[in-house]
């Protein structure tokens, strides 16, 4: 670049495409998420535009939606979600490939390290804070059944169950069975992350790999042994095991535990990304900022993981 | 020289602040006030028709008085400043950016004024919120959109649906449109009644402004709230949460009679002189209002 | 480096002599904080004029009792939704804090660019995909009723879940949660900029304040909008058939927890859109009176104070949802302190100016008046923090003259006053005075009789959200519509300064403000070097603020 001799050690970085590409698949991936879960169907004839694009003709959704206050879901709109959901993962594999490029040729001075450390413990408070929102959720509801079933017996069904327990007629989870095991997992996990670290730091990179491995492996075991549940407890739903749209616990349940797994599986990963960085001899024993954001991240989904087996799990086993 | 200037700019302030209070007592807190409802072009409270609002109206009062004080303070002290500063009459700047005294004033100042806004506001807070001994009680369900009254202690007296007039049926009815209903809710005059709201729904709000009462009504919750009408006469208000498309169509009316007539009422089955005709006559209209 | 002769270089990805790249790369793939800002500022003025179409229609509507305008009245709350929605997202949060944040924070703590660059641009292009949803959501479906969002911009379910099954609100949800991520990296990225990138000698305690101001400002949107995402998230899930229960009473859900979460998150929005308005006002004042700003510290906490305090006095609005009166009552006196910090800074401006040598620009004009309004929203938000007198006040237009007070009077005044301050730094030439003076003016009288009306008509009893009122409130209702004729001449008149401006290009120094302006933007040319602080600047030890 022309001008003046640059005189600092900030990273300054040249145009780059990624972030417009990002915008636009973010779109289309938003528009694949509307259409595959709400549909999208013009209501009355006026917009051939809208005609031409999307599936399901137009007869009129007046009815329908009087009649069922249900959406219809358009015929392919997966596609548009997978489309979406390949162009983002695109973007970001070419992102993280040039900021990988970037560590390599040694634009991140230390300075720029920092900033870097800055803004990776900035992301985990902002994803800390979006936990607080399902948890707030979920202790309302555990807190105050009992008003709310004294509110209004003539809306809340099984309102008579519901001032005794937040969640009538739903046997918890138990929590000493497989949740248990994954608590054991995910700690575990979070001592091999450690080990990898050290070992990356005096230098044993056979260390590294090994514990990085491990704690790969420990996520996906953890994410398969959800995912087990999960489909246990969708086959049993009918005999009094929470599902989602059973009832506000298990709406709760569903999307803190699923929230906090897909946190579980970016963390995994986050963490086979480095992993690989290793393998292909990534990763300096005195400069490794994205193995330790991997590690923060991990310990940060851990400490999730640590509250809902206490809330979601023990205390509701227990009776809330 | 610098404490001159100091004095002189407080009196202007204060000057403006006075002026402002005239203004309000002469234009803005006498203004027209209508009886149960809005006033045309008013600019003020509605009238007060129960203690709730007595109140109320005296803490608006006061927060009024204060807070037009403060701007009028605020405004003289920024029109002194600009003119006593102003780059032709000052046009060597001073240097202070320190003053830790005035710092310290105006933090207290404010915290002082605020203590004297928030022990009537409490008093007030408390006194609209906890319900007395009522003798009366009535539930009012929002529906989308119309309101359902009900008179819990009373298994014989129907349920009714309160639909709004449209224009024409206001006008030959002798109402203010937007505001007429079909079926007034029924309630005694100085009696402490107490008012359950809930919606089977979409959120509504049950709002009487000339009672000071605005309770949302939302599905699986019953909100309470009271009121007591010192006088006889037809209170209206209008739904006040967002609830779809007739939200500025499902108003709010209440009729206070005399505790005889009440009696009466209750006795005929909700009705103030037995025929059934009216009743009909009710239904009759609910039908053809209906906005569904 | 070696300048590439031009003939040499590809169109695309090229640089010209300063360092500045072809069109396409320069502006759709950017990487520089002050072509970001620039972009923003774009989208800010296109936001800005859609939503106040939406509103001057919507107060064409309200002329007169009577629905005239709209083809049904769902038509019209689409548009009240829209409007509050856009003008909030999309016109006041892009235009201060990534329009006059991303130009301004680096100069001023002297920095070359943001923290990272990339992602700044990233938090600039999710806002386009986000607009584009909003305006998709306008040709679909909402409900039975018609197309488009009806359910007001608090997006209260059940009428945003039940109310409208149509997609319509779908797209909104993805619109925000696009807009939320685009502003959470924002935040991210001006908090790493400020902790990390100051020039040697510029200590927090000697930072600009409106860098102190897009500080606290970022840690209020880094902590609120995950908040919010998650609320949209659950009443995404709520709103698919078979979905989740959070808000349905029938299945033990509690639809007010909705409007925690919402408040949770919307009270600091509030703060978020005034904060980097009050940190512009600051540089003005002082820079209009010669003067240092008084009580530099004090200005500075006091914003932090704000902040704080920001987070826990939700509830105020949802005083009427059926509370206990003891977290009423918490509510009301947590509100009432928020006046404090705020009046701090009200006096210290007017501290400021006390003493000094002011010079009635235009950019100080439109500051002077930001005080004058801002402290007639502010001490109206006083009253309604009053829990018991909110319960007249609550859902009434003295709400909406309030909120308009502070939002179309505070947040676009400071917008303004901005935008002529900096408008010779950023684009390199000085805009026509009269012109501008005619938008000032105009506006002026134009905002104060659209709202203040607007009060006689709350505290006459006239609900918001209504399409259609009683005759009483028409005087008053046309009055306000009037003053939307003066707003939009006003408005005409700011686009025929800009147009003038870059037509006749008078060119400005380095700093033709003189005397008063001291921060570190004033040092560079106008506009500034495609890349500035090659060599950082030092700050020395005896400089002011
Ligand atoms: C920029 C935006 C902004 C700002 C800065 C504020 C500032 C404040 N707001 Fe406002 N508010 C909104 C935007 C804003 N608000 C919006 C958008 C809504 C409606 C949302 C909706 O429902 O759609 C709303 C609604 C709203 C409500 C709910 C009303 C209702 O729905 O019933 C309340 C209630 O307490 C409130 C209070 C306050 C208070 C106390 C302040 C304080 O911060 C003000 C402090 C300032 C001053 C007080 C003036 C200066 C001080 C002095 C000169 C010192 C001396 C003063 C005293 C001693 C009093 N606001
Ligand atoms: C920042 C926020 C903002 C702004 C600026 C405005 C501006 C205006 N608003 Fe609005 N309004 C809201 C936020 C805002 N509003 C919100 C949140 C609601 C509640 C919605 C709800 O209930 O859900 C509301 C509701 C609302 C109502 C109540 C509707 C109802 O309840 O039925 C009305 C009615 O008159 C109204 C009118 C107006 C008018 C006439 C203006 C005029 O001032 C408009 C004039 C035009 C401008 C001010 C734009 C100029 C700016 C630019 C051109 C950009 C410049 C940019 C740069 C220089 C970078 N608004
Ligand atoms: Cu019912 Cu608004
Ligand atoms: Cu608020």
């Amino acid at each position: 670049m022309a001008g003046h001799a640059v005189e600092h050690d900030y990273h300054l970085i040249p145009p780059s495409p990624w972030p417009f590409l990002s915008g636009i698949a973010a779109l289309v991936w938003g528009v694949g998420m509307v259409v595959f879960f709400a549909g999208l169907v013009p209501r009355t004839g006026e917009s051939p535009m809208l005609e031409f694009f999307f599936s399901k003709g137009l007869d009129s959704l007046q009815d329908s939606y009087r009649a069922a206050g249900d959406k219809v879901g358009a015929d392919g709109g997966w596609i548009i979600l997978v489309v979406g959901t390949l162009f983002a993962a695109y973007v970001m594999y070419g992102w993280w490939k040039d900021v990988a490029a970037e560590s390599k040729a040694g634009d991140h001075t230390p300075v720029v390290d920092i900033g870097l450390r800055y803004g990776m413990i900035m992301f985990i408070m902002q994803e800390a804070m979006f936990f607080v929102g399902w948890f707030w959720m979920f202790f309302e509801l555990g807190l105050f059944h009992k008003m709310r079933a004294a509110w209004n017996p003539d809306v809340l069904e099984n309102a008579d169950e519901y001032a005794t327990s937040m969640a009538p007629g739903i046997k918890g989870v138990d929590p000493w069975n497989l949740p248990l095991m994954n608590t054991v997992i995910l700690l575990l996990s979070g001592t091999t992350v450690t080990w990898a670290h050290h070992a990356l730091i005096h230098g044993d990179r056979r260390g590294a790999k090994w514990g990085l491995g491990l704690t790969v492996l420990l996520g996906i075991l953890f994410t398969f042994v959800q995912g087990y549940e999960y489909l246990e407890l969708f086959h049993e739903r009918t005999e009094g095991h929470p599902w989602i749209s059973t009832d506000a616990f298990g709406s709760a349940f569903f999307m803190a535990t699923g929230f906090h797994g897909l946190h579980v599986l970016i963390g995994t990963i986050f963490l086979a990304i480095m992993y690989l960085r290793l393998v292909k001899g990534g990763l300096r024993p005195e400069k490794h900022f994205g193995l330790e954001a991997a590690a923060w991240y991990w310990h940060f989904v851990d400490v999730v993981w640590l509250f809902l087996f206490a809330f979601v799990y023990i205390i509701f086993a227990v009776g809330m | 020289m610098r404490s001159k200037n100091t004095i002189l700019a407080l009196v202007v302030a204060l000057v403006l602040a006075v002026a402002s209070y005239v203004i309000l007592a002469f234009v803005g807190l006498s203004g027209e006030r209508g009886e149960g409802m809005a006033v045309r072009g008013g600019f003020y409270l509605q009238e007060a028709a129960t203690p709730v609002m007595e109140d109320l109206t005296t803490v608006y009062n006061l927060v009024t008085y204060i807070i037009a004080g403060i701007v009028a303070f605020v405004l003289g002290l920024m029109a002194y400043i600009m003119i006593r500063y102003r780059e032709k009459a000052n046009p060597v700047p001073s240097k202070t950016s320190h003053n830790t005294l005035i710092e310290v004033v105006w933090t207290i100042v404010p915290v002082l004024i605020l203590l004297v806004i928030a022990v009537p506001s409490m008093q007030l807070l408390y006194f609209q919120d906890r319900i007395p001994e009522t003798e009366v009680t009535v539930k009012a369900v929002g529906n989308t959109w119309n309101w359902e009254y009900s008179y819990p202690d009373h298994e014989d007296v129907d349920s009714f649906v309160s639909n709004p007039l449209d224009k024409t049926q206001s006008t030959d009815a002798g109402k203010p449109y937007l505001f007429a209903t079909d079926a007034a809710l029924v309630v005694p005059v100085n009696t402490k009644v107490k008012v359950l709201v809930t919606s089977v729904n979409n959120m509504h709000s049950w709002t009487v402004p000339s009672f000071g009462i605005k309770m949302d009504a939302v599905p699986g919750i019953i909100n309470e709230t009271w009121f007591e009408v010192y006088e006889e006469g037809t209170y209206y208000g209008q739904c006040s949460e967002i609830c779809g498309i007739k939200h500025y169509y499902m108003p709010i009316e209440v009729e206070v009679v005399s505790k005889e007539a009440y009696a009466a009422w209750i006795a005929n089955g909700g009705s103030f002189d037995g025929s059934v005709a009216e009743n009909n006559n009710m239904t009759g209209v609910q039908t053809a209002a209906a906005p569904k | 480096m070696v300048a590439i002769p031009e003939s040499e270089v590809p169109a695309e990805g090229g640089y010209d002599d300063d360092g500045k790249p072809g069109f396409f790369a320069r502006w759709f793939y950017s990487t520089n904080h002050k072509d970001i800002g620039t972009l923003y500022l774009i989208f800010g003025i296109i936001s800005g004029l859609i939503g106040g179409f939406l509103s001057f229609m919507m107060r064409m509507e309200l002329a007169e009792p009577g629905i005239q305008f709209f083809t049904n009245e769902h038509q019209y709350l689409v548009y009240v939704s829209m409007h509050g929605l856009i003008m909030i997202f999309f016109m006041v949060m892009p235009a201060l804090i990534g329009g006059f944040g991303n130009w301004f924070v680096p100069i001023m703590v002297g920095a070359p660019d943001m923290a990272f660059p990339r992602m700044n641009n990233l938090s600039f292009w999710l806002l386009p995909t986000a607009l584009i949803c909003l305006l998709i959501s306008f040709v679909v479906p909402g409900n039975a009723n018609g197309n488009g969002f009806g359910g007001s911009w608090v997006m209260y379910p059940p009428l945003s879940t039940t109310g409208h099954p149509g997609p319509a609100f779908d797209f909104i949800i993805i619109g925000l949660l696009a807009a939320g991520f685009s502003s959470i990296f924002g935040a991210i990225n001006f908090i790493t900029t400020i902790l990390n990138m100051r020039a040697p000698g510029m200590t927090m305690h000697k930072m600009p304040l409106f860098a102190w101001a897009v500080l606290v400002t970022a840690f209020l949107l880094l902590l609120a909008l995950p908040v919010l995402a998650a609320a949209l998230f659950m009443l995404f899930t709520d709103r698919i058939a078979g979905g989740t229960g959070f808000f349905d009473p029938a299945r033990g859900g509690d639809p007010q927890m909705f409007q925690h979460l919402f408040w949770f998150f919307g009270h600091p929005e509030v703060y978020i859109m005034i904060l980097p308005a009050f940190g512009i006002v600051s540089h003005i004042v002082s820079t209009f009176s010669k003067k240092p700003i008084f009580g530099y510290l004090g200005m500075a906490y006091a914003m932090v104070a704000i902040g704080v305090v920001g987070f826990v006095v939700w509830a105020h609005h949802m005083y009427t949802v059926g509370m206990d009166v003891n977290l009423k009552a918490y509510f009301l006196a947590a509100t009432l302190v928020i006046a404090v910090p705020t009046g701090v800074k009200i006096f210290s401006w007017l501290a400021t100016m006390w003493g000094g040598s002011i010079r009635f620009t235009i950019p100080m004009q439109w500051a002077l008046a930001f005080i004058f309004l801002f402290v007639v929203g502010g001490v109206t938000g006083v009253m309604l923090a009053n829990a018991g007198v909110d319960a007249y006040l609550h859902d009434t237009y003295y709400v909406v003259a309030h909120f308009h007070y502070v939002l179309s009077m505070g947040a676009v005044f400071g917008i303004f006053a901005g935008f002529y301050y900096w408008f010779g730094k950023m684009f390199g030439v000085m805009y026509n005075k009269f012109l501008a003076a005619a938008h000032f003016w105009l506006f002026f009288i134009g905002v104060n009789v659209i709202f203040f009306p607007q009060h006689f008509l709350g505290l006459n009893g006239m609900p918001r959200r209504y399409v259609d009122y009683p005759e009483e409130f028409a005087i008053w209702n046309s009055v306000s519509s009037m003053g939307a004729w003066i707003t939009l001449a006003g408005v005409a008149f700011f686009f025929a300064m800009l147009i003038e401006a870059f037509i006749v290009r008078r060119r400005v120094g380095d700093n033709y403000w003189g005397e008063g302006a001291t921060t570190l933007e004033w040092t560079l040319s106008s506009p500034p070097p495609y890349h500035q602080f090659n060599t950082l600047p030092r700050i020395e030890d005896n400089a002011e603020h």
